[in-house]
C-alpha cells in the first residue's frame, strides 16, 4: 500500500495550510484523549458537558479556568522565550517556587509602605525567578554546561529550599503544618469579582504583551530567532550574541517566577509545598502548542486552563487521577506535533517501475 | 579549454575505445530509463536515463542542480522517483532503500560521508555489516584484507574523527565496497581532495572497473576525470542530454556547452591600482584546543581595490586564518589591523563596523541562518547599523524591499525575501550571502573558497561579483585551492603552509608549477 506513494519536502507551507493542520491536530489529539477517558469509565455523553460545557460554557467553571490559566500564561511564555533561543529551561518549577519564595519574604516581612507591598512582592517573585536560572545561565556561557541538567536540578533545590522554610522559619506556629501564615490583605491581589479570578489575570495578559512586543516586533526578537537558529551566524553578523542569550533567558526565568508570585499573592495568599507541582511539564506543552508564539500562549493556556477545570470535576466524580490529566495534555501535545508533518511533507502517489 | 579529443595518457593500459567493458550481449550493470522526479512540484528528473556497463568507469556530468545526484539518489533508494523503472543486470528491481540498495550491489558514497566520527573504521563497517561483520577482530580483519585488495591503506583501529578527508573517503568506500557493492557510485569524490589525492582515487576506479566492477563518478568537473573514464553521460535542467558517448569521441568543450547550454566568458582580472593599506595582519599565531599549531608567525598586508590571492593545501590554516579575521577565534600572538586601526581583540561586530566583511568556506556554517528566510538573512548584519528601523521596531517592509531587489541585482535563481534559505541550491546561497557581504560599507571582504562546489555559471558570478568590488576599492582576501580560480583574479599571490605565508609573488610571475611546489613544499 505504502509503496505507491511518495513523500517530498514543501518548499513553502502556506498560511491555511499550517492553521489547517494545527487544527485537525488538535482535534486528533482531543479525539485520542477522548477514547482514553471512556476507557477508563466516563461516560462519552458526560464528556462534552463536562468539558466544553463545566470548564468554558458556565460562568464559575470560566472562572475557575481563568484562574487555572493565569500562572499557565506565565510558565507558557516563560517555555517559549526560553526555546525560541534553543535553551531548554526544564526548571520552570524551580524559578516559580523561587519566585513564590520570594514575594512570601516580602508579604510575612512586611517590606515597604502597604500601598507597594504587592508590586514590590511581584518584582521580587520575578527577580528571584531571574536569579534562578542566572546560575545555568552564567555556567552555560561561561564553561559550556548543559542547561538541560542544571535547570532541572535547581528545580529539585528550589523545592527543598522551600521545604526548609516551610518545616522551619516559615511554619504556621498555630497548626504545625507546613505552611506559612496568611497574607495580609494589602499582599492579596484584588479580586475581579468573577468567581476567583484576581488581578493577576490581566498582569499575565501585560506580561504577555510585553513579550510579544520584545520577541516579535523588537530588534532585540529578530537577533533572538537568529541566536536560536545559528549562534555562529548570528555572532559573526555582528549580533551581540550574550548580551540576546542572558536578555532571553532571564525573562524566561522572570516570567516562571511571576508565576509563582501570582500564584501565593492571588488565590493562595499563602505559602505551601503543593502549590508548584506539574508547572514545567505544563509549561512545554503550552509552548510548543502555541508554536513559541505569545499571543497564541495565552489562548493555548486558557484551553490548558480548562482542561484542569475539567479534570477537577473527572477527579470529583469518576476517581481518574492526577497522571491522567497530565497523559491528556501529552495526548494534545502528540497530536499536534505529528499533524506538522503534514504541513512539511506533501504526500503523492508515484509510478515507478513501469515501462515508460 | 583545447577542442581536441582526450586521449588516455600513455601507458596505463587502459582501452580508449568504446569497447571498454563487458563483451556485447551482457545485460547493463544498471539502467535507468524514463525517471521521473518533483520536489514539491519543481521537477527535478524530466524522462531523465542512464545506461553503466559492467566493468567501465562512467563520468556523469552536469551543473548543480542538474539531476545527476538526485538520479543516483533514485537508482540507491534514497529518493523514490515519481515514474520510471530500474534495472540491474537486466532484472526490473524496486530498491526503497539502503537495504535494497546493497541487496542489489549497489553502492553509493555520498558528498557527506555515512561515517559515525566516533567510531573506529572496523566499528564503521560492523555497524553497516551487522552480523555478518562478525567479531570485532573479525571486522578488523575484513578491512585490513579488503584494502590490501584493492590497494588503500586504510587503518581499521583508526577513529574516523582522527582522518583526514581524504581517508575518511577511503574508508567509506572500503565499507561500500563490504556491502557487497558490485555498482560504486562516488558523488563529486574529487571536490574535497587534493590533486594528489585525486589521482590517486581516479588510478583506483580504474582498477576496480578492470576487475569487473562498475564505477560512476558523479562531478561538475569533467576534465578532472575525463582521463579515467570510458563514458560520459551528461544532464542538463533534469534530463539526459548526451546518454553514454565514448569519452573519446566528445571534446571537453562539446561537454561543456551540453552541460551549461552556453559558454560562460571568463572573468576579467580587476585592473585598479592599489590604494592605502586595508588589511594588515603581523605575526599572527593560533593554536587549537589540542595545543595543535595552526597558524604560526603569519604575515600578510593588503591594499585597497587589491585581489590578493591566497593559495594553500586545504588544512594549512586557512579556516583558523578566516576565524581569527573574523573576530571568531582569539589568536595566541600577533596582530590584525584594518585600514592602520588594531583589531586584534575586536569583536565581529566592532569588525564589521570598520568595514570587514566574510565569505566562510561553509556558508552555513557561520555564514547564513539556514531556517531564516531569504529576507532575514540579507538584513541580519545591517539591522544594527539602524537600515530596519530603531531598537525598538524592526522595518519589515524595508527588509522585504531591499530583498526583493538583491534578489533582482545578483540574479538569486529559486529566491523569494519569504523562502527559506535552507532551500535555495549552493549556487544561489552562496549569492545571498555575497550579496549581503557585499554591502555600501564594505572596504575589506575575506572569501574562502567562495566557489567551490558551485556550477560554472554560478562561480561565475561569484567571480564576477569579487572582481566588481575590487574595482570599487574593495581590498579582497581571496584564499582558494583553485589555483585557476586565483591566477584569474589575484593581482598578487601568497602560499600559506603549515600556518605561515612561504611565498608570495606578482600574478605575472606566478605558474601552477611554481605556486604547487610551495604548496607542497616543507620549508
Amino acid at each position: 500500500m505504502l509503496d505507491g506513494l511518495v513523500i517530498t519536502r514543501r518548499f513553502d507551507t502556506p498560511a491555511w495550510l499550517s492553521a489547517l493542520v494545527f487544527l485537525a491536530g488538535i482535534a486528533a489529539g482531543l479525539a485520542m484523549a477522548t477514547a482514553l477517558l471512556v476507557a477508563i469509565g466516563v461516560p462519552a455523553s458526560a464528556l462534552f458537558d463536562e468539558v466544553i460545557g463545566e470548564a468554558f460554557m458556565t460562568a464559575s467553571g470560566l472562572a475557575q479556568t481563568l484562574t487555572f490559566a493565569t500562572p499557565l500564561i506565565c510558565v507558557g511564555l516563560s517555555a517559549a522565550v526560553a526555546l525560541r533561543l534553543r535553551f531548554w529551561n526544564i526548571g520552570i518549577e524551580g524559578q516559580l517556587w523561587l519566585g513564590a519564595l520570594g514575594a512570601t519574604a516580602v508579604a510575612l516581612g512586611d517590606f515597604g509602605p502597604e500601598a507597594t507591598r504587592l508590586p514590590l512582592m511581584l518584582l521580587a517573585a520575578a527577580l528571584a525567578g531571574a536569579a534562578w536560572i542566572a546560575l545555568p545561565l552564567v555556567l552555560k556561557l561561561r564553561l559550556g554546561v548543559n542547561e538541560v541538567i542544571t535547570t532541572l536540578l535547581l528545580g529539585s533545590i528550589a523545592f527543598l529550599f522551600a521545604q526548609h522554610l516551610l518545616f522551619g522559619a516559615w511554619r504556621d506556629p498555630a497548626t504545625g503544618f507546613p505552611i506559612s501564615l496568611a497574607f495580609d490583605a494589602s499582599e492579596r491581589l484584588a479580586a475581579l469579582g468573577f468567581g476567583r479570578t484576581h488581578l493577576g489575570l490581566p498582569i499575565a495578559l501585560a506580561a504577555a504583551l510585553l513579550v510579544w512586543f520584545l520577541v516579535d516586533v523588537t530588534r532585540l526578537g529578530f537577533y533572538g530567532r537568529a541566536v536560536g537558529e545559528n549562534i555562529e551566524a548570528a555572532r559573526a553578523a555582528g549580533v551581540p550574541v550574550i548580551a540576546v542569550t542572558c536578555a532571553f533567558v532571564l525573562l524566561s526565568g522572570a516570567l516562571s517566577g511571576l508565576a509563582g508570585g501570582l500564584i501565593v499573592a492571588g488565590t493562595e495568599h499563602r505559602m505551601s509545598l503543593t502549590l508548584g507541582a506539574g508547572y514545567t511539564f505544563s509549561g512545554i506543552v503550552i509552548a510548543f502548542l502555541g508554536r513559541f508564539r505569545p499571543l497564541a500562549t495565552v489562548v493555548v493556556a486558557v484551553i490548558i486552563g480548562g482542561v484542569f477545570t475539567a479534570s477537577d470535576v473527572f477527579k470529583v466524580f469518576y476517581g481518574i487521577s492526577e497522571a491522567v490529566v497530565v497523559l491528556l495534555q501529552g495526548l494534545v501535545l502528540f497530536g499536534v506535533l505529528v499533524a506538522q508533518f503534514f504541513g512539511a511533507y506533501r504526500i503523492s502517489r508515484a509510478n515507478w517501475g513501469t515501462t515508460p | 579549454m583545447t577542442e581536441t579529443a582526450i586521449a588516455h595518457p600513455a601507458g596505463d593500459g587502459r582501452p580508449v575505445s568504446p569497447s571498454a567493458g563487458a563483451p556485447a550481449g551482457t545485460p547493463p550493470a544498471l539502467e535507468l530509463a524514463g525517471v521521473h522526479k518533483a520536489f514539491d512540484g519543481k521537477p527535478a528528473l524530466i524522462d531523465a536515463g542512464f545506461t553503466l556497463r559492467r566493468g567501465e568507469v562512467h563520468a556523469l556530468v552536469g551543473e548543480n542542480g542538474a539531476g545527476k545526484s538526485t538520479l543516483m539518489n533514485v537508482a540507491t533508494g534514497v529518493y523514490a522517483a515519481d515514474a520510471g523503472r530500474e534495472l540491474v543486470d537486466g532484472e526490473l528491481v524496486r530498491i526503497r532503500g539502503p537495504v535494497d540498495a546493497a541487496a542489489a550491489g549497489l553502492g553509493m558514497v555520498h558528498q557527506h560521508f555515512r561515517l559515525v566520527p566516533r567510531f573506529t573504521v572496523a566499528e564503521n563497517v560492523r555497524l553497516a555489516l551487522g552480523r555478518r561483520a562478525g567479531s570485532p577482530a573479525a571486522a578488523a580483519a575484513l578491512v585490513a584484507a579488503k584494502a590490501e585488495e584493492i590497494g588503500f591503506p586504510v587503518r581499521p583501529d583508526a577513529r574516523v574523527a582522527d582522518l583526514s578527508v581524504a581517508e575518511r573517503q577511503r574508508a567509506e568506500i572500503l565499507k561500500v565496497l563490504l556491502l557487497g557493492a558490485r555498482v560504486l557510485i562516488l558523488d563529486e569524490p574529487t571536490a574535497v581532495l587534493t590533486e594528489q589525492e585525486s589521482d590517486a582515487l581516479l588510478a583506483f576506479t580504474a582498477r576496480l572497473a578492470a576487475q569487473g566492477g562498475s564505477v560512476v563518478l558523479i562531478t561538475h568537473k569533467l576534465r578532472e576525470v575525463a582521463a579515467r573514464a570510458d563514458r560520459v553521460t551528461v544532464m542538463r535542467q533534469g534530463r539526459t542530454v548526451l546518454d553514454g558517448a565514448p569519452i573519446a569521441s566528445v571534446t571537453p568543450a562539446e561537454v561543456a556547452r551540453l552541460a551549461v547550454g552556453a559558454t560562460v566568458a571568463p572573468v576579467a582580472r580587476p585592473r585598479r591600482a592599489p590604494g592605502g593599506p586595508a588589511l594588515t595582519v603581523e605575526g599572527l599565531s593560533h593554536r587549537r584546543e589540542d595545543g595543535g599549531v595552526t597558524l604560526d608567525g603569519l604575515t600578510l598586508a593588503l591594499r585597497e581595490g587589491e585581489v590578493l590571492g591566497l593559495a594553500g593545501v586545504g588544512g594549512n590554516g586557512q579556516s583558523e586564518l578566516v576565524a581569527c579575521l573574523a573576530g571568531l577565534a582569539t589568536p595566541r600572538a600577533g596582530s590584525v589591523a584594518l585600514a592602520g586601526r588594531d583589531v586584534t581583540m575586536a569583536s565581529p561586530a566592532a569588525r564589521r563596523d570598520l568595514g570587514l566583511r566574510v565569505v566562510p568556506a561553509d556558508r552555513f556554517a557561520f555564514g547564513l541562518v539556514r531556517g531564516f528566510t531569504v529576507a532575514d538573512n540579507l538584513a541580519l548584519a545591517a539591522l544594527r547599523r539602524g537600515r530596519y528601523g530603531s531598537p525598538l521596531g524592526v522595518a519589515r517592509r524595508r527588509i522585504r524591499r531591499d530583498a526583493e531587489a538583491a534578489i533582482r541585482d545578483h540574479e538569486i535563481h529559486g529566491a523569494t525575501p519569504g523562502r527559506s534559505t535552507g532551500l535555495l541550491s549552493g549556487g544561489n546561497a552562496q549569492k545571498v550571502l555575497l550579496a549581503r557581504e557585499l554591502d555600501d560599507a564594505v572596504r575589506v571582504l575575506v572569501a574562502h573558497s567562495p566557489t567551490r562546489g558551485l556550477d560554472v555559471r554560478a562561480a561565475q558570478a561569484v567571480q564576477a561579483a569579487i572582481a566588481a568590488a575590487a574595482e570599487r576599492g574593495v581590498a579582497c582576501l581571496l584564499i582558494s585551492e583553485d589555483l585557476e580560480e586565483l591566477m584569474a583574479l589575484s593581482a598578487r599571490i601568497a602560499v600559506i603552509n603549515r600556518g605561515r605565508i612561504v611565498g608570495e609573488m606578482p600574478v605575472e610571475e606566478a605558474s601552477a608549477a611554481a605556486l604547487g611546489a610551495l604548496m607542497v613544499g616543507h620549508a
